[in-house]
């Protein structure tokens, strides 16, 4: 890679690190405060059984609070990358199958969550949210490397 | 720590390396407690204090009329703006129905809203306990504050809510102010979430919910729900 654009491609990552870090750990915060609702929130997409969807609701808010503690450190990014991309993936497709089959549901991705009345929803804007921070994780996994980090420096 | 990474032999840095271990260790170390805690301490408690007229059967919900039928379940969270309108819509036939023991009615007071809500429904335990649940939980919804967990629902508050439901039993002032009832507002969560309730209000009729589309907000669509399940 020419050295101007390394130059530059280390504080995008930087910044995509903070954005997306940030992003998960507002939101696993958010919800580990009320795990109650959280889970009510996986409940509602009705894909997984009650018994799993409560499961995760108590749990997942404390994976995207340790995968963006780990982003914004800078520390094992390419993982923490595919953890939270994969996890915005997941997220548009539970809420575009909500979206297809008509529930009226909250995306409960900042805390709340749950069923919401009729022309109340926002799946545009949730859609295109978790797809601009998917494209985020995929360019922290091409690259990694980023200002201030851990990780250590790909070999030139 | 970036500078360190410039120095040429980056990949060969043990204190760095053992750093990154150290930091990926914690995090790891700290996501695995933190969400087994959040499974663990969401579950039904055991053995704990229960309000009277509460029972594990009827999902730890106050139950008025236990024998009576059909049985109507109420699933709700003081602090819930919906809900107060559909008390205010479907309130008063309630009451009646309950008062005239035309049903079995259990009322589940959900706290998913916040911590204001779990007091809430503690002096709700409480108020059925002197025997005023009826009463207090409309007092409750008149002076339902607009904004939820706004700091307005605290112990003080609810006992004063409570006297204006009528409620002298000197009791009620220190069950509120002891949270007695607080680790059951657990499982009524527990519960609500095993039955996959998942909005307030939630009205199930013999064990299956009303339609949410029509029959929640409409004073007669709701009666008819009801009187056709055999509510005289």
């Amino acid at each position: 890679m020419l050295k101007s654009i390394a130059k530059f491609q280390v504080w995008i990552s930087l910044l995509a690190r903070l954005i997306l870090g940030g992003v998960l750990i507002a939101a696993g915060a958010l919800k580990a405060g009320n795990p109650a609702h959280a889970a009510m929130a996986v409940r509602a997409y009705q894909v997984l059984p009650v018994t799993f969807a409560n499961i995760l609701g108590y749990a997942l808010p404390w994976v995207e609070m340790g995968a963006g503690l780990a982003l914004v450190i800078g520390v094992a990014v390419k993982g923490a990358a595919i953890i939270g991309g994969g996890l915005m993936v997941v997220f548009i497709i539970a809420i575009a199958q909500a979206w297809a089959r008509g529930l009226s549901i909250d995306c409960g991705c900042f805390g709340g969550g749950g069923a919401v009345a009729p022309g109340h929803t926002a799946y545009v804007q949730e859609i295109l949210r978790d797809t601009g921070l998917s494209a985020l994780a995929v360019y922290l996994f091409r690259f990694p490397h980023g200002k201030f980090g851990l990780d250590k420096a790909p070999q030139e | 720590m970036a500078s360190a990474n410039k120095n040429g032999n980056s990949s060969k840095q043990p204190q760095q390396k053992g750093m990154r271990g150290l930091v990926i260790g914690m995090i790891v170390f700290v996501v695995a407690v933190g969400a087994a805690f959040a499974v663990i301490s969401n579950q039904s408690i055991k053995s704990l204090k229960l309000p009277s007229s509460v029972s594990k059967a009827d999902g730890y919900g106050i139950t008025f009329n236990p024998t009576g039928s059909p049985k109507i379940d109420i699933w709700e969270d003081f602090q819930c703006p919906i809900c107060d309108r559909f008390e205010g819509i479907n309130g008063n036939y309630i009451n009646q129905v309950i008062q005239a023991g035309h049903a079995k009615v259990v009322f589940h007071t959900m706290s998913f809203i916040g911590p204001e809500s779990i007091l809430a429904a503690n002096a709700g335990a409480c108020a059925a306990n002197s025997g005023k649940f009826v009463q207090f939980h409309a007092a409750m919804y008149n002076n339902q504050p607009t904004t939820e967990n706004s700091g307005k629902i605290t112990n003080a508050w609810l006992t004063l809510i409570g006297a204006a439901a009528g409620i002298s039993d000197p009791k009620f002032a220190s069950c509120v102010n002891n949270g007695d009832y607080i680790n059951w507002t657990k499982n009524i969560e527990a519960d609500a979430a095993a039955k996959n309730v998942n909005a307030t209000p939630t009205v199930f009729i013999n064990g299956k919910e009303i339609d949410r589309n029509t029959q929640y907000m409409d004073a007669v669509a709701f009666k008819k729900a009801l009187t056709d399940a055999g509510v005289k």
